[in-house]
């Protein structure tokens, strides 16, 4: 640990570097003012997608999501990372061969191969999960972080479901109605707000965004019209995937279904950097497909 | 007299068979292999529909996960296995939440779908990613206009993933090799003609 700071092996995953990097430039700079930090997991690969490998092999996955904790394992550090996705490969992988011998020494077998081996050394954490605890940052600190209150504005949050489900293979208790990511919102100074069916999945997992777009758009368009009931200023999520999901989608549910909802969709880093008083170039929006501006209009 | 439990009786064992159930199709292993890949219970099943309740796939198909849990109670293989409905499942785990004999109906979806790889039963777009991975090391790799986007804010052009450091990619390669996974990926592909 060097100073204050409480360091982790960064895990990017794909979506995040390489479809929204202010994902990636937020959690460095955001983390860095609460006092964590964040270091390159260097030849960090996709962790694998859950839904396509999952699907595919378990054993595939098992593999190659052993062979990312590995990484971390020779940095000696905990993983830090910024996506629902990842955190299904990552943490349970990472659980599951902490816990079962056979599928461990069969990770291990394949893992010999390429001069690794899983020890189960490190844990897995949600960067989000760390800035709501108190023992790392907690809601508090985010709080004194904030230079630009995002006062006035109503965020709906969209957990995802891969960080708390299942819940018997997790640490978050609730997953019928949880709040502490509206802690986190509120704690910028913004007013979160209560949909219907909060917990409802985003659409895009198990690989059916690939397999059936309209199904998964459908699914994607009854989390709009709950949004849309509330009147959210914008939608918060802690998955690039997700975000990907809500805000592509929107775009190609106007071109399949006509709606146009115009619902600026922001990960919860780029929330807290805009609150920090990061600007929006800092922070790559105009790589969303959804403008962005009605919702910043409110704060700048 | 008693009847002795083997009842030793060819027409009352017949009487008693359980018809509706029974079909010649049914694999007894099917059963065994779906809670060993699924590392679940699926025989605790009571059919209470909780998990079908929970799904957000449910209202708009004909994508029933309690019926998928029946065949594989059932040892309805071939019925589960070539239903397309099988990869309508987002995964969400709400039906592993709530289901109230702790069995992971999730799971269960994710052993089928194993096991129809096997058959070479899979959405193409599955194989697609599978390949990607093998060549870049990500599912979803980078581009120009990203690259750009990156520079702007920073950032390495490219990530420190295994697209900064790609003399990484031959030991994923070789994870991939080891279950023949991007030469089956490669093989169904060209038999589709993609």
């Amino acid at each position: 640990m060097s100073g204050n700071m409480h360091q982790y092996a960064f895990f990017l995953g794909c979506i995040a570097p390489n479809r929204y990097p202010g994902c990636e430039a937020a959690a460095i700079k955001t983390s860095q003012r609460v006092g964590i930090e964040l270091l390159p997991l260097k030849g960090g690969s996709c962790c694998p997608a859950p839904g396509a490998f999952g699907s595919i092999d378990l054993n595939v996955w098992y593999a190659m999501a052993a062979r990312n904790v590995v990484l971390a394992e020779q940095m000696n550090m905990d993983i830090a990372l910024i996506c629902n996705g990842c955190y299904k490969s990552i943490f349970e992988v990472n659980h599951i061969l902490k816990h079962n011998d056979e599928l461990r020494d069969g990770v291990n077998e394949v893992l010999k191969e390429i001069d690794m081996e899983y020890k189960g050394s490190i844990d897995v954490w949600h960067l989000a999960e760390l800035y709501y605890d108190p023992a790392i940052c907690g809601v508090d600190k985010i709080r004194a972080s904030i230079t630009r209150p995002l006062t006035g504005t109503k965020i709906a949050v969209h957990y995802g479901c891969h960080l708390m489900k299942p819940k018997k293979e997790r640490h978050f208790g609730d997953t019928e109605n949880p709040m502490w990511i509206e802690e986190l919102v509120d704690a910028l100074g913004a007013e979160s707000v209560q949909y219907r069916n909060k917990m409802q999945c985003c659409g895009a997992g198990g690989g059916v965004r690939g397999y059936d777009l309209t199904h998964s758009l459908d699914i994607t368009n009854e989390k709009m019209i709950n949004l849309r009931e509330v009147g959210a200023d914008a939608l918060t999520e802690v998955c690039p995937f997700c975000q990907l999901q809500y805000d592509r989608g929107q775009i190609e549910i106007k071109e399949k279904f006509g709606i146009d909802y115009g619902l600026p969709v922001l990960h919860y880093n780029e929330l807290l950097g805009l609150a920090q008083g990061m600007s929006p170039q800092e922070l790559a929006l105009d790589l969303h497909a959804i403008d962005c501006k009605p919702f910043l209009e409110k704060i700048l | 007299m008693a009847i002795e439990k083997n009842y030793g009786n060819p027409q009352l064992e017949e009487k008693l068979r359980d018809r509706y159930f029974y079909t010649d199709d049914s694999n007894p292993e099917f059963l065994a292999n779906v809670e060993k890949i699924g590392r679940t219970i699926a025989h605790m099943c009571f059919q209470c529909g909780t998990c079908t309740g929970s799904c957000p796939s449910a209202p708009r198909s004909s994508y029933r996960i309690r019926l998928f849990v029946r065949r594989a109670v059932l040892g309805l293989e071939d019925e589960a296995l070539t239903d397309p409905d099988l990869w309508l499942c987002t995964t969400c785990y709400s039906c592993t939440d709530r289901c109230p004999r702790d069995i992971a109906p999730t799971d269960i979806i994710m052993a089928m779908r194993n096991l129809a790889f096997k058959r070479d039963i899979v959405p193409r777009n599955f194989l697609k990613t599978a390949q990607l991975i093998y060549t870049t090391g990500h599912g979803v790799p980078n581009n120009d206009v990203n690259r750009a986007a990156r520079e702007k804010l920073g950032l390495t052009r490219d990530p420190p993933t295994t697209h900064g450091y790609p003399e990484f990619i031959p030991g994923i390669q070789k994870i991939l090799d080891y279950y023949k996974l991007k030469e089956n990926a490669d093989r169904i592909l060209a038999e589709e003609g993609q």
